[in-house]
């Protein structure tokens, strides 16, 4: 008895050790825990390679993009012209004709295309932007060929049947008065309509009723200027062989017929030197909806990256200086942010809020207080540094999808900026600084902007009187007149 | 021999029985190769299932935690608490504060996430790969150490509420969503709305939250995925040194076994004065997702719904143009599936109209076979659904997770896709008339 006693007081410390190994919560925290863990070294990303082909015979350009991880193909078949291409008197008519493009070719109306897209696998959609238009195809990979031998047929063998065309034009219709009862649909539109008041860019902002005025005739006539291959980008992302899919794009696309092209380009717009404010009246609209930017131009390749950190340390996300002052530390806004929209001519630098209507004015203040201090002090170095981080980490999450790398593509080639965007974005980033971005926020008009505000006028007007002066529109964006407002004196 | 050195080899001992135990435990790792992509499967000493999938494509990394636990375990009175535990999830735990969690995600890039439905909570942030260790040290410390006080739980009780009016003020017929699970479901555990009742949110106390997640938010009632730019080994060292000596949890309340069917149509009409335009919900209830007959009844989901040239949408929308809206799927609750159909009308004619039609084109496809073209059309864009379910590493680690937590075992995942592929119509048929029978319609119609 005594001997096992003393064994079982010879193996206490040992109990005790194996205890505390297994039970270290019981008496304190694990040190590790306390803090995080600092990363580890950043894994640059390395951009997969674009492999372009210009086929001799028609000029059309093929860009295919190796990606090994999924067997699907993601296609994009730009159109370098878009709606500032149509005719002074037609506006829409290129948003008609990139709609129409899926609906009949010879030997095959509307309904079996969409059969023959389902039968792969497949999803294709049209989008249309003032400077381009783009077909996106997503498709199973082993079926390439009956991909690309559909969509030459609606390149090469259209048939814009009338019917069809009616259909289109009823869908777009019903879908610009769909979205007139959307507040951010109706101040984005406000705002660029304002901003490219003198420009080929203002016919991408189409009313409804301009659609009715849209012929056959017309958009025959459009196809046959703009849809040719030497206006003509193919993107292609997928588990491809590259000699193989060239040769077989060749196959499809080889009849398509160039064209000398009318595109030329297009100068900027005149950007605004005086704020001025804007109302759309939304009756029953609960908040109040802000849209206020100006042209930024000339926006070149070294004030690019600049731009965009400015942007990320505005108002590129919830942790951006006006989402943390308007919602979390006012408690104004239910969001508010900031973007930069890129055009061949210029860009647009913006900011879209969601308020209470009670204060719709000091939440725009605040919003050209924030502005007002982006381009008047230097950006803090930890600030900047942590734009940066976020958009160097960010960019690989961008590219994820095969569809969105090949959207990052085709977008830096329709603005030019491949090299600086592509090939050189982590240095590029890694450039810069707080002094390059208070010298190039120096640059651009961004403190009087055109500020579009939509929601309820009986609850909204109350709220703007100290702007003295808005002009009010409709639904429709047709100026009801400018409203003389008395500063001050609340009702 | 002294009672130093006694302890020495005894330390001695210790040490390597430890390390034979950590090598022990590697060596259990389990490599699936026939997947679509490898993964590699380990439990913690704990009872937290580790999957782990490599992809070097981009420098990113998707770390997903999910628990076993969604709105069906709460109680009667005390709804959308699984949904404010997800969202006091990122209020801060002991050594992580309030915005901290965002922050370390948002400063390196990433997104992150988390979603809460009848049977699981699931938390996903993809980030640059070289954070791994970081979002580790995040996602532990709120498994092991949440912060739950009076404060945050009233902050978020108050958003979701904000939520709960925002939901009802831009959907008008959500009321009847919620409606129509309480007839096709069988019991409150099934039916109720993972969002919640505003009375109950308002009443639910400090103390069921902290019930809630020590119950619950254990790692023998989760599942950790990783998938993208990893490298395994150090991975593992990562997980084990911060998930390994968080306490296992123990008698998880089972779920409340679903009443049987009864073999009967459930027919129902309410008017609602808020709703813009007449509508209906249509269901069938279904098999278990576990059971062989799943396969065929996917399929028969994209044949009806899924496309511009699924039957339904083709008849209601594009030819006959009786409904202004149509959508669908096979909706899974655990171990209980639902066929759901919800359409909107210009007028109760029309409304009348699309009912007859659907009835007829689930009454065709139980008396003709469909041709091997229409079949392989439906089987060629549910594959393409299929493989979009893991196209980035944040999708493929979320497949993964909620696979896991849906079947309790990876093994069929291997042949998976080739079991929905191998669908023959004589299967669509057989399982058309087995399942869209009369006694299991569920009808609810809106005016």
């Amino acid at each position: 008895m005594k001997k096992i006693r003393s064994q079982l007081k010879n193996a206490l410390p040992l109990f005790l050790l194996i205890f505390l190994y297994w039970n270290p919560l019981l008496f304190s925290q694990e040190r590790f825990r306390k803090s995080p863990p600092n990363p580890e070294p950043f894994t640059e990303l390395r951009l997969p390679e674009i492999n372009y082909k210009t086929f001799p015979n028609n000029g059309l350009t093929l860009a295919i993009i190796q990606r090994e991880n999924l067997p699907i193909i993601s296609l994009k078949a730009i159109i370098f012209s878009g709606e500032s291409s149509s005719p002074e008197n037609l506006p829409g008519i290129a948003t008609l004709t990139a709609n129409m493009i899926s609906r009949g070719v010879s030997h095959l109306t509307s309904s079996r295309i969409e059969e023959e897209i389902e039968s792969i696998g497949g999803r294709f959609f049209t989008s249309i932007h003032p400077d381009h238009s783009v077909f996106t195809f997503t498709f199973l990979e082993e079926y390439l060929d009956r991909a690309l031998s559909l969509l030459s047929r609606m390149f090469l063998q259209p048939t814009f049947l009338s019917h069809e065309i009616e259909n289109v034009k009823r869908s777009m219709q019903y879908g610009i008065i769909q979205n007139k009862t959307d507040p951010e649909f109706l101040a984005k539109r406000q705002l660029f309509r304002l901003l490219f008041r003198d420009h080929p860019y203002y016919k991408g902002t189409l009313n409804e009723d301009l659609i009715r005025y849209l012929n056959q005739k017309d958009l025959i006539s459009y196809f046959r200027n703009y849809y040719r291959p030497n206006n003509a980008l193919i993107v292609l992302t997928g588990n491809l062989n590259i000699t193989a899919t060239e040769r077989l794009v060749s196959r499809y696309f080889y009849s398509w017929r160039k064209k000398e092209l009318l595109n030329s380009p297009l100068p900027p717009p005149n950007p605004f030197t005086e704020q001025k404010v804007c109302l759309i009246d939304l009756p029953g609209a609960k908040d109040a909806t802000i849209y206020l930017g100006n042209v930024v131009y000339p926006v070149t390749s070294q004030d690019i990256f600049p731009l965009i950190a400015l942007n990320q340390v505005l108002g590129g996300t919830p942790k951006s200086r006006l989402f943390m002052n308007l919602r979390e530390s006012k408690g104004y806004a239910y969001y508010a942010f900031s973007n930069v929209g890129s055009f061949k001519s210029c860009s647009v630098f913006f900011v879209n809020a969601r308020v209470t209507p009670e204060v719709t004015y000091s939440s725009i203040n605040e919003i050209l207080k924030e502005i007002e201090g982006i381009t008047k002090n230097k950006i803090p170095i930890p600030e900047i540094e942590q734009a940066k981080s976020y958009l160097i980490g960010n960019l690989s999450l961008q590219i994820e999808t095969f569809e969105n790398l090949s959207s990052k593509a085709s977008e830096f080639n329709i603005l030019n900026m491949e090299d600086e965007l592509w090939k050189k974005y982590y240095e590029n980033i890694m450039l810069i600084d707080s002094e390059r971005v208070l010298e190039t926020a120096g640059k651009y008009p961004l403190l009087t902007p055109v500020i579009v505000i939509v929601g309820d006028s009986s609850i909204i007007l109350n709220n703007i009187r100290e702007f003295g002066e808005v002009e009010l529109f409709n639904k429709k964006g047709v100026s009801q007149g400018i409203l003389h407002l008395n500063k001050g004196e609340k009702k | 021999m002294n009672k130093v050195s006694l302890l020495k080899n005894k330390l001695l001992i210790l040490s390597l029985s430890l390390f034979l135990f950590g090598w022990y435990s590697y060596s259990q790792a389990q490599d699936e190769k026939n997947l679509p992509f490898p993964i590699t499967l380990f439990k913690l000493k704990n009872g937290l299932q580790v999957i782990l999938s490599e992809d070097s494509s981009l420098p990113l990394v998707s770390v997903v935690v999910a628990y076993n636990v969604g709105s069906m375990y709460e109680e009667p009175g005390k709804t959308g608490l699984a949904y404010l535990l997800e969202n006091l999830m990122f209020q801060g735990s002991e050594n992580v504060s309030r915005m901290q969690h965002y922050s370390i995600i948002h400063n390196a890039g990433g997104e992150l996430n988390a979603a809460t439905s009848a049977d699981k909570t699931i938390f996903f942030q993809t980030v640059p790969s070289n954070q791994l260790a970081r979002v580790l040290w995040l996602e532990s410390d709120r498994m092991m150490s949440l912060e739950i006080n009076d404060l945050n739980v009233q902050q978020v009780k108050d958003i979701l509420i904000e939520e709960i009016h925002h939901r009802k003020a831009t959907n008008p017929y959500l009321e009847s969503y919620y409606r129509f699970d309480q007839f096709i479901y069988p019991d409150f555990f099934y039916s109720h709305p993972v969002i919640g009742n505003e009375s109950d949110l308002i009443n639910i106390t400090v103390e069921d939250v902290k019930k809630f997640y020590s119950t619950f938010y254990k790692p023998n009632n989760a599942v950790l995925s990783i998938a993208g730019n990893i490298n395994k080994k150090k991975a593992e060292e990562e997980i084990r040194k911060y998930f390994e000596t968080i306490p296992e949890g123990q008698n998880f309340p089972p779920v409340t076994s679903p009443k049987l069917p009864e073999r009967k149509p459930i027919i129902r009409t309410h008017k609602d004065p808020s709703v813009p335009s007449p509508g209906f919900h249509l269901g069938y209830r279904m098999a278990s997702p576990s059971t062989d007959d799943f396969y065929p009844l996917r399929i028969i989901e994209y044949i009806l719904l899924h496309g511009k040239t699924s039957r339904l949408y083709n008849r209601l929308i594009k030819r006959y143009r009786t409904a202004s809206h149509l959508s669908g799927s096979i909706e899974i609750r655990k171990n209980l599936a639902r066929f759901k159909i919800f359409v909107v009308c210009g007028n109760t004619t029309m409304m009348e109209r699309s009912k007859r039609a659907i009835i007829s084109e689930i009454n065709m496809l139980k008396m003709n076979l469909i041709s091997e073209k229409e079949l392989q059309k439906s089987k060629n864009l549910f594959k393409m659904d299929y493989i979009n379910q893991y196209a980035t590493s944040g999708d493929k680690a979320r497949f993964l997770a909620e696979s896991f937590l849906s079947k309790k075992s990876l093994d069929h995942l291997a042949n998976e896709l080739k079991k929905y592929l191998a669908v023959t119509r004589g299967d669509i048929i057989g399982i058309m008339r087995k399942y869209f029978t009369h006694e299991s319609i569920t009808l609810n119609i809106i005016k």
